[in-house]
């Protein structure tokens, strides 16, 4: 079917049209005496045709309002199923698949069996967000466009129609030249702020125009959000770990550039006196207060490569508390956990001579990566094996049963007067209840009798280096953050421009004595009635604001 | 201007297909905790090994790899380390490469143990653990088989013994 969009002023409308493009005469609705519809000042939408290819349809689809509206619907009743239960985002050493059985049961299992343990990273709902983006540039284009087009070539004489059919009405008698009152109207108008346009007997006075783009503008925002939110998972762009950090340790932080130095970690305890009686009772031990001091390094060359040292510089340092991370760059580091199991890191034990009693020296021995070669007085000992948590297996060869330096063990092989040339050997515990635990005497008897010549011996507490603890800190980066404040500052930006500004115009002409005026305003019908019969007081003529109501629940 | 509208249309959509393409096709790939599955390309990896040299799997692009976790405070792992290094000795020439990934330890430990044990395949150190974190290795050992066109095969958690370890690799070479 081919509509007629041609109006009888002789301007060809595109399809879809609902008053002319040029003098405003309505094209549907020609003989009711309804309120216009003015929404987009009647253009048709953009991608409105008459035979709609596939192109056209996605289009069309998109562009389309209800669409919008059902498409936020069921976002909004999509993300209520992920506040049911506890998301798995939220866990940091949980094994979901059995967490919602065991916490939950059943209605728990099928939850996470349908995925909506993790519904705002579940694919539906990706696709729903990008429908949304989607649905938000194409609504916009297509109607931001003709709108532009048609606020910026307004006809000033409109169609008599157009002006009896606005929401504001006037029509009265004036005793004046036409043309000479329409030249007055315009003063007054100016000082109410408005841009005046006269043809002749005809005037359009216009203000607040840029209001109208307001949505646009928070369409242009939420956009940006978006985007922002839907590729925040791009590599680099977003980082939530948890790691151990290790006191008096430089630990990497993995996929960063990054290393943090756990300095002192302290935990403070709420005491007695503190407490009120009621929670004594309850014989709970509660954290007062607990902070790592913190370094962060970032490495400035050679990091990737393992066979090399990275050289590091420091960029920062921070006591990091809980709710006062360490920040930098993007990166934030928030106090989550902390474990106070002392943890060896080496001893300094000196070789003494059993017999006389000679002091050789003190050796550094570090339970990881120490020095395999220590010279002492006459005497050489090289490190052979270590064992950082001793045990003998079935066979009853040494071995260890973990990495944790919980019974560490050295084998040497000792060289110096007095031993045979090949050396002689010699295990050596740091920790005295190993010593005993494990009979190193007994040992080193079978290893050759080195016990009863030498002895190495930690002599004092400052020549044993224990880190205390360990802290537990949540590594944080999302660059993708200000993206999402800009996005959201666009939209604040949007919702002012609309909300407190209001598009108002108003158009009148004379035909013969007849003065017919129309007004329009975006909102507050009230302020836009009072400010015409204001104006039509100074103009001489009296009209109460109420009879300028032409009714009708159009906007 | 109905002209120019139709291509500004296409890239339109196309910028929305492809950007939210993206977006949903991450969605459905990431579903999962980022372990490796059977029919993923293994991590990379970039570690030092025991001879010095820095070790990727690019290394050994072409070859089928057998990425195995150990420690030598891991039973299991001592275990089956005659096995691998037997079988190493046997497939090496076909193109079959045993990558041992030392979880943690120090290099006196570890060159110590591979002495006593006689292996001589590549051992590489894990020193900060960013390897068992990429792949996702709770027990161990844990042994990934990674056939020639770098894709995982199959993923064993446990000892494997010689005539299983020889079947998997067989797989490997002639699937």
């Amino acid at each position: 079917m081919i509509e007629n969009t041609k109006c009888e002023c002789g301007h060809q409308n595109r399809v879809g049209t609902v008053l002319c493009e040029a003098c405003g005469k309505p094209l549907f609705e020609v003989d009711s005496g309804e309120v216009l519809e003015m929404r987009y000042d009647g253009t048709a939408r953009r991608s409105q045709r008459v035979n709609p290819n596939i192109i056209d349809k996605v289009w069309n689809f998109f562009s389309s309002v209800k669409v919008a509206i059902y498409l936020i619907i069921f976002t909004l009743i999509g993300s209520i199923f992920g506040t049911i239960f506890q998301q798995e985002s939220n866990f940091v050493q949980v094994d979901a698949s059995k967490f919602y059985k065991e916490n939950y049961g059943t209605i728990g299992d099928i939850y996470y069996k349908l995925g909506l343990s993790h519904t705002y990273e579940s694919w539906w709902f990706i696709t729903l967000l990008v429908m949304i983006g989607a649905s938000l540039i194409i609504c916009s284009l297509d109607r931001v466009l003709p709108l532009y087009k048609a606020l910026s070539k307004q006809k000033i004489r409109k169609h008599l129609q157009f002006l009896t059919r606005q929401k504001v009405v006037y029509q009265g008698p004036i005793e004046e030249n036409a043309v000479e009152w329409v030249q007055r109207c315009a003063g007054p108008l100016k000082k109410k702020g408005y841009r005046v346009h006269i043809d002749g007997d005809a005037l359009l006075a216009e203000k607040q125009r840029f209001s109208r783009w307001g949505p646009y503008v928070i369409h242009i925002g939420l956009i940006i959000f978006l985007l922002a939110v839907l590729f925040r998972g791009l590599p680099g762009l977003h980082l939530d770990k948890h790691y151990w950090f290790q006191e008096g340790e430089i630990t990497r932080i993995p996929d960063t550039t990054f290393y943090l130095k756990n300095e002192k970690f302290r935990v403070e305890y709420y005491s007695e006196e503190e407490m009120s009686d009621d929670f004594k009772g309850t014989g709970k031990i509660v954290p007062k207060l607990f902070e790592t001091k913190v370094v962060l390094y970032e490495c400035t060359a050679d990091c990737g490569d393992p066979s090399k040292i990275p050289v590091l510089e420091e960029v920062k340092r921070h006591a990091i508390q809980v709710n006062d991370p360490l920040s930098y760059k993007g990166l934030s580091a928030y106090q989550f956990d902390f474990d106070l199991t002392p943890k060896l890191r080496s001893v300094q034990p000196m070789l003494v001579d059993k017999t006389t009693g000679e002091q050789y020296g003190k050796f550094k021995l570090d339970m990881t990566n120490p020095l395999r070669e220590f010279k002492l007085g006459p005497y050489t000992l090289e490190l052979s094996n270590k064992f950082m948590d001793f045990s003998l297996n079935d066979q009853g060869q040494p071995i260890s049963k973990s990495a944790k330096p919980n019974a560490p063990a050295f084998l040497f092989t000792i060289k110096g007067p007095g031993v045979p040339d090949t050396g002689g050997q010699y295990i050596y515990f740091p920790k005295q209840i190993d010593k005993e635990r494990f009979q190193q005497d007994a040992i080193n008897e079978k290893l050759g009798g080195l016990q009863n010549k030498l002895e190495l011996d930690v002599l004092a507490m400052e020549d044993v280096d224990f880190s205390n603890s360990s802290s537990y800190l949540n590594i944080r980066i999302d660059r993708a953050m200000p993206f999402v404040w800009l996005g959201l500052g666009i939209v604040m930006l949007g919702l002012i421009m609309g909300f407190y500004w209001q598009h108002r115009r108003i158009w009148l002409r004379v035909d013969d004595t007849i003065l017919t005026l129309g007004g329009h305003t975006t909102k507050n019908w009230f302020g836009m009635r009072r400010e015409v019969s204001s104006f039509l007081q100074t103009m001489g003529v009296e009209v109460d604001e109420k009879s300028l109501d032409n009714g009708g629940n159009r906007p | 201007m109905g002209k120019a509208r139709r291509p500004v249309q296409v890239v339109i959509l196309l910028l929305i297909i492809i950007l939210g393409g993206y977006a949903i096709s991450t969605a459905v790939i990431g579903g999962g905790d980022g372990k490796p599955v059977i029919g993923d390309k293994p991590p990379a990896i970039k570690l030092l090994g025991l001879d010095g040299e820095v070790h990727t799997l690019n290394d050994y692009k072409g070859q089928a790899i057998v990425i195995n976790f150990w420690a030598t405070w891991c039973t299991y792992c001592v275990k089956e380390m005659p096995a691998l290094q037997a079988q190493w000795e046997k497939w090496r020439d076909q193109g079959v490469v045993i990558l041992g990934i030392n979880t943690g330890e120090d290099e006196m430990t570890v060159r110590n143990f591979t002495e006593q044990m006689g292996v001589n395949f590549p051992v590489v150190f894990d020193s900060d653990n960013e390897a068992v974190r990429k792949y996702g290795v709770v027990p161990m050992p844990t042994t990934f088989f990674v056939n020639k066109n770098g894709k995982i095969s199959s993923i064993h958690q446990g000892e494997l013994n010689l005539e299983s370890l020889n079947d998997q690799i067989r797989q490997l070479v002639n699937p």
